[in-house]
């Protein structure tokens, strides 16, 4: 009963200071806006981060030239080292590497009729479909036998088949990589943003690639699948004993390779995103701080303004307790439309600034309630406090 | 309530406002307060409307000892059997004549349709029927203190507590308010009138003078010893209205 006449009495004297109740909500509503907007960000964030590890394929091992270090000095980058039989001789020699690919890439120009486009042309081998997790839209990827023939056979990645056919069909059509025709065989399905787009390649041969388009004898890197993660240091162990063996490295001397984990650097990205999504998070705490402070002052304000007020329902029989309610039930439902407009400009800003594929962070619109609440219990129990013990005759004289 | 009585006695170290003042007012009396500014009349009437509560010395409202009240317990003899009537009025400005007569019952605990209904009988018996929804900056000074006073009765109290309630008012309105008061003795109020106007406190059955915090016992007067000071001041008082 107290309690609906509380919340009526609150609105009114809300609407009686429009602007001041408007300036002190929006403290709060920065705030819970910004708590939302990093809880979303986030979830976005790792939405993508989640969905590119499924497409990586897992447990995959990605081997690269590097740096050598001859005895303390550091060298070129040996970008000829890896060799194609070494990717056989890792999967022959090793009880925990399942399957191994080559690659080879360059940037280069494709053609269909009218269209052109620049891309990355992808030489590998058929294993790749299956190690990177690669699905196909239409037709096939190549096969061993095309491998072995040096066949100009290509399959799209989505962006390609985009970009040359658009919504047609390209199987069995013919395109050009420099001058020189391709067939087209399969369409891969698109894998989503990344830092570098896994959509937008051609995957050739790689004995194509390396015999007919680009003329060299070595391949750019190796992917390595392992059997599980378990398995992930004695893989490493056998790839570093083979290719310092076949390199021909000083027992004293760096690796002239690199071995990483494919979703290594997704891990970096989630921690980078981590600690701005902590920092964006004690913006907001102080915001909140600083809204909770400003409410603490407008209640404050508040009691000051009706003492006389108070002084009359005191006389008439108000409780100390009623009076206290009365200024916490007004401090809560500031909390509160603070954060309802924090929730809404929160919703505003992600719709804005994430748009597609915006979540709404229900388990944290509950949460924010409760901080607002909580915020406005806090802010609000000193002012209320003063304004119960006010001495009830000094208040009702009180002009 | 029966054999309504309040006796007080008061003792102050410091500075003595009321000394020693022996009072007792009984059930269905009408008693103006009378006494020049300083002479403890507010604070009397502070005590008597258990806004505060004696320094030393006893004040009993009805059968119940005030001293060792707590503040809620006083805030409910307030609530249930004492009705404040103004100088100034004490309304809230921002809400309506309706809902200031009802806000005792919201304190009390009185359910809305209940309340609605009785704060409007109340209005009704004050001769503002027409003018429920109003805001007190919308009523003249007499209409306020109508309301008031409505807001006082609402809750059935056993002790109206006036102080100065035509202290705002021309004396036309002044008198039609007395008027009111008069009729709500009849029907059984007790009244305790605080005023520094002796044709004021005229309606009164009995008058208590204060003097320097004490009960002037010399000035027990009788009624009628004031009509001619009576019709000076009429001719005196000046119409003019004070909005709270």
């Amino acid at each position: 009963m107290v309690l609906f006449e509380n919340i009526f009495l609150a609105f009114r004297t809300l609407k009686a200071n429009p602007l001041r109740s408007i300036l002190i909500l929006t403290g709060m509503a920065v705030g819970i806006a910004a708590v939302l907007h990093v809880v979303a960000l986030g979830e976005v964030t790792q939405r993508k981060i989640n969905k590119r590890l499924a497409s990586l394929g897992s447990n995959v091992l990605q081997i690269r030239p590097n740096f050598s270090r001859r005895r303390g000095v550091r060298t070129e980058t040996s970008v000829v080292s890896l060799k194609w039989e070494e990717a056989k001789e890792l999967v022959d020699h090793s009880e925990v590497i399942t399957a191994t690919v080559p690659l080879y890439s360059g940037s280069k120009g494709v053609q269909f009729r009218d269209k052109n486009w620049n891309t990355r042309v992808v030489g590998t081998t058929p294993e790749y479909e299956f190690v990177n997790n690669e699905h196909l839209v239409e037709g096939r990827f190549f096969n061993q036998d095309e491998l072995n023939r040096r066949s100009r056979v290509c399959v799209l990645g989505a962006t390609v088949h985009e970009k040359l056919f658009g919504d047609r069909s390209p199987i069995g059509e013919t395109i050009f990589i420099t001058g020189k025709r391709y067939l087209v065989v399969g369409t891969l399905k698109a894998k989503g943003e990344s830092w570098r787009s896994p959509d937008d390649q051609v995957f050739i041969p790689l004995t194509t690639a390396q015999q007919r388009l680009f003329g060299i004898k070595h391949v750019a890197s190796i992917l390595a699948q392992i059997r599980s993660a378990d398995d992930y240091d004695e893989a490493l162990f056998e790839i570093e004993t083979t290719l310092r063996r076949n390199h021909r490295i000083h027992p004293e001397d760096g690796n002239d390779f690199r071995v990483r984990r494919q979703d290594f650097f997704l891990a970096t990205i989630k921690d980078a995103n981590k600690e701005l999504g902590q920092f964006i998070m004690v913006i907001a705490l102080v915001s909140l701080v600083v809204g909770g402070i400003g409410i603490a002052n407008v209640m404050l304000i508040s009691v000051t303004e009706r003492i006389r007020e108070i002084g009359i329902r005191r006389a008439i029989g108000a409780k100390k307790i009623h009076i206290l309610t009365q200024f916490m039930t007004e401090s809560i439902i500031l909390g509160l439309l603070g954060g309802v407009l924090g929730i809404i400009g929160g919703i505003a800003f992600n719709q804005y600034r994430i748009g597609e594929g915006m979540i709404l962070p229900m388990e944290w619109i509950a949460y924010s309630f409760m901080i607002c609440a909580g915020i406005g219990t806090i802010a609000g129990i000193y002012p209320a406090l003063r304004a119960a013990n006010r001495n009830v005759i000094d208040s009702l004289r009180y002009e | 309530m029966q054999d309504v009585v309040k006796s007080y006695k008061m003792g102050s170290g410091e500075v003595p406002v009321l000394r020693d003042v022996k009072l007792s007012i009984k059930t269905n009396e009408y008693v103006a307060v009378m006494g020049p500014s300083g002479s403890g009349k507010s604070t009397l009437m502070n005590i008597l409307g258990c806004l505060d509560t004696p320094s030393s010395g006893r004040y009993y409202f009805g059968s119940q000892d005030v001293k060792g009240l707590s503040d809620n317990q006083l805030s409910e003899i307030r609530n249930k059997h004492i009705g404040f009537v103004f100088q100034s009025f004490n309304l809230l400005p921002r809400v309506t004549a309706l809902q200031n007569v009802e806000l005792p019952l919201i304190y009390l605990g009185a359910a809305p349709s209940a309340r609605k209904k009785m704060a409007r009988e109340v209005l009704e018996r004050v001769g503002l029927g027409d003018r429920m929804t109003h805001r007190p900056s919308e009523l003249s000074g007499g209409q306020k203190q109508r309301v008031a006073i409505a807001r006082a009765l609402v809750t059935k109290p056993s002790l109206i507590l006036a102080d100065e309630p035509t202290g705002n008012l021309d004396s036309k309105t002044g008198t039609e308010i007395m008027g009111l008061f008069n009729k709500l003795h009849e029907q059984g109020n007790t009244i305790i009138l605080v005023t520094h106007e002796e044709y004021i406190a005229e309606y009164a059955k009995r008058i208590i003078r204060l003097r320097d915090g004490l009960i002037d016992r010399a000035a027990l007067s009788k009624k009628g010893a004031w009509i001619q000071f009576l019709s000076k001041m009429e001719s005196e008082t000046s119409p003019e209205e004070t909005s709270d």
